[in-house]
């Protein structure tokens, strides 16, 4: 082994230049395939998270009207959601239910401190909210709204951090009243976010405040132990079922409530990365077969260079399969090698990549991994030695008579 | 070698070598001359197992040399043969010793025990200080010299030597014929020299000449 090392290294030091300039179209086909799939694997990784993070396996559910016929009632009838919808899809549909929930948009539209005010609406909302309506909240100070708050229809609020520093600009909000439409609310919490600015107040009290009606706008099912894109489309159908029998509509009305299933969107979404991923994959082999192409050619070159030494090699018995070997060999030995150099480079600038935009929200980590890197690795050594086989049958046809021949 | 026949087939078939009978003895320096077209390279060709021949029959060490597969062939040239050729053939990007070598590596023989051999080769004729150089560093009279060391180093049965002194000069010719007669007489080398040049051919024991295609 360590002979053939030797012997490969010999005659690509015979002519380096050559060498050099052919490797780099392998080295620039590489080290392109590493990039744009460290790009690739940055969107991938970025739209995974935002399909994958806690909140995302949701499906919203709106109050539609009926398009069909059934149980004698004539199509076009108002199908309202109810309160008792959201218990029932919890309770009848535990084993792929986490949580159910609605929320209530408050119109008021200003909240007020003392002399300062902001122009701003609540939300009424279930204590699940904090966890599933995503954006990375975290509590600041003090807690979310509880369930306790919700039984008893308590007058309390939770804002972001941005509207405590509006309200209570010397001071801290916690444990203070606001006054909205007549009625204080105590502060029992301050949240930071990356993107909401949403002013919470418990559903229950909202709901009061609306006038009781029992009309929901919407409610949104956060579900458990789905993983695939079946799973989601499943329960979507589920919970149609369901609230077909509550409110006697027909299960196939599409219209008659209407049903976003963002899990099984971010799904299909993912399955379309992953056609992303080919398609990288396609490319950067397709630039690699163009440096393959030079590296098979200037094995052409070399074989046909050498016709009289291959001649004398095989004059003092060099086998035939010896002369196929080592070709193949130095072909494979130089696109490993300017492979390598591609993959350095091409990791290097994805770590690159990933210290300038590797917290972004389209970017996310975008490097390749190790797994990639010996994918990559087999790709060269086939490539090599597919780039290596021609001139190397080429070479064994060489007659060992040639080393009479005078050069 | 008794009755060959060699032709070329082709639009006009040429028969170059019509009916070869010729025994050499383990152990002579014979040389073979004859104009060129007469069948002496064919011969040589043939002897060398570089090529094959139609008819007759080819003894080499008792074995019969016809109809070789190409790896069956490789493997007789490496072990029976050693050539010497006119233009001396050394690969010109590796240093004397490894070219001395090359032979024990297509035999599969480890890199230690290669140099070694070839080291003690190239001491027995005097190169062991050009040993590191590559051939471009040599004179012609070396060149030659390491490239007998690299005929030698598989202890084969013959040495074939084309127009060995063909490229050099005559006093480099002269030393070369002499380590030729002295490798023959000392350590009885069955050697074969393919020569047009009567000089040569004189300072071998037997001279057999060779025209269109038939021994005289």
């Amino acid at each position: 082994m360590f002979d053939l090392f030797h012997e490969i290294l010999q005659t690509l030091q015979h002519n380096k230049l050559r060498t050099t300039l052919t490797g780099f179209a392998v080295a620039w086909g590489i080290f392109m395939l590493i990039v744009l799939l460290g790009m690739g694997n940055g969107v991938t990784n970025s739209f995974r998270e935002e399909v994958t993070k806690p909140g995302s396996q949701k499906i919203s559910i709106w109050g539609g009207r009926t398009s069909k016929p059934y149980h004698g009632y004539r199509e076009g009838r108002d199908i309202p959601l109810k309160s008792g919808d959201i218990s029932q899809i919890e309770t009848e549909h535990n084993d792929f239910v986490s949580d159910a929930n609605s929320t209530i948009y408050g119109s008021n539209p200003t909240i007020s401190a003392g002399t300062r005010s902001i122009t701003a609406s609540y939300i009424g909302v279930y204590p699940s909210e904090f966890n599933s309506s995503g954006g990375n909240k975290t509590m600041s100070k003090g807690r979310f709204i509880n369930d306790r708050d919700m039984s008893t229809q308590a007058k309390v609020i939770v804002i972001p951090e941005r509207d405590e520093q509006r309200l209570f600009p010397d001071d801290d909000g916690l444990g203070k009243y606001v006054n909205i439409s007549g009625l204080s609310f105590k502060v029992i919490g301050v949240y930071t976010a990356r993107w909401s600015r949403n002013i919470y107040i418990p559903f229950t009290t909202a709901k009061m405040l609306a006038g009781n009606n029992d009309r929901l706008g919407s409610v949104s099912v956060l579900l458990k132990n789905v993983s695939t894109e079946e799973d989601g489309n499943k329960a979507e159908k589920e919970l149609r079922k369901t609230l077909a029998a509550r409110h006697d509509f027909n299960p196939d009305d599409e219209s008659a409530v209407w049903i976003w299933n963002q899990f099984s969107q971010g799904m299909k979404g993912l399955a379309g990365m992953n056609i992303l991923n080919t398609s990288i994959w396609i490319l950067g082999l397709l630039t690699l077969l163009s440096g393959v192409v030079g590296i098979s050619n200037i094995m052409f070159v070399s074989v046909k260079e050498r016709t009289h030494e291959i001649g004398i090699r095989r004059a003092i018995g060099a086998k035939p399969h010896s002369i196929l070997i080592q070709v193949i060999a130095e072909s494979v030995a130089i696109t490993t090698l300017f492979g390598y150099i591609g993959i350095v480079l091409g990791t290097a600038v994805t770590q690159i990549l990933d210290m300038a935009f590797g917290d972004t929200d389209f970017i996310n980590n975008p490097t390749v991994s190790l797994s990639v890197a010996i994918q990559v690795t087999i790709v060269l050594i086939i490539a090599g030695a597919f780039a290596g086989l021609f001139p190397a049958l080429n070479a064994i046809k060489v007659k060992p008579v040639e080393a009479l021949r005078d050069e | 070698m008794k009755d060959v026949n060699k032709t070329y087939p082709g639009a006009v078939p040429l028969h170059v070598l019509k009916g070869i009978n010729l025994e050499i003895a383990k152990g002579e320096l014979v040389s073979i001359m004859g104009a060129s077209g007469s069948g002496k390279s064919t011969l040589l060709n043939i002897l060398g197992i570089l090529d094959n021949y139609d008819t007759g029959e080819y003894r080499l060490d008792g074995t019969l040399i016809k109809n070789l597969s190409e790896n069956k062939a490789a493997e007789y040239r490496n072990k029976m043969i050693g050539f010497v050729f006119q233009s001396f053939n050394l690969i010109n990007y590796k240093n004397a010793i490894e070219n001395v070598s090359l032979p024990l590596f297509y035999q599969g023989v480890g890199r230690r025990k290669r140099n070694l051999l070839a080291m003690e080769q190239l001491e027995k004729l005097g190169l062991a200080d050009r040993a590191h150089h590559l051939p471009g560093e040599l004179s012609g009279g070396q060149k030659q010299r390491v490239a007998i060391a690299r005929a030698l180093i598989t202890n084969p049965s013959i040495i074939l030597a084309d127009e060995p002194t063909g490229a050099l000069d005559s006093k480099t010719s002269h030393e070369v014929m002499e380590l030729f007669k002295e490798l023959n007489r000392q350590d009885g080398i069955t050697t074969i020299i393919v020569t047009h040049d009567p000089g040569v051919g004189n300072q071998t024991d037997r001279l057999i000449r060779i025209s269109d295609g038939v021994i005289l």
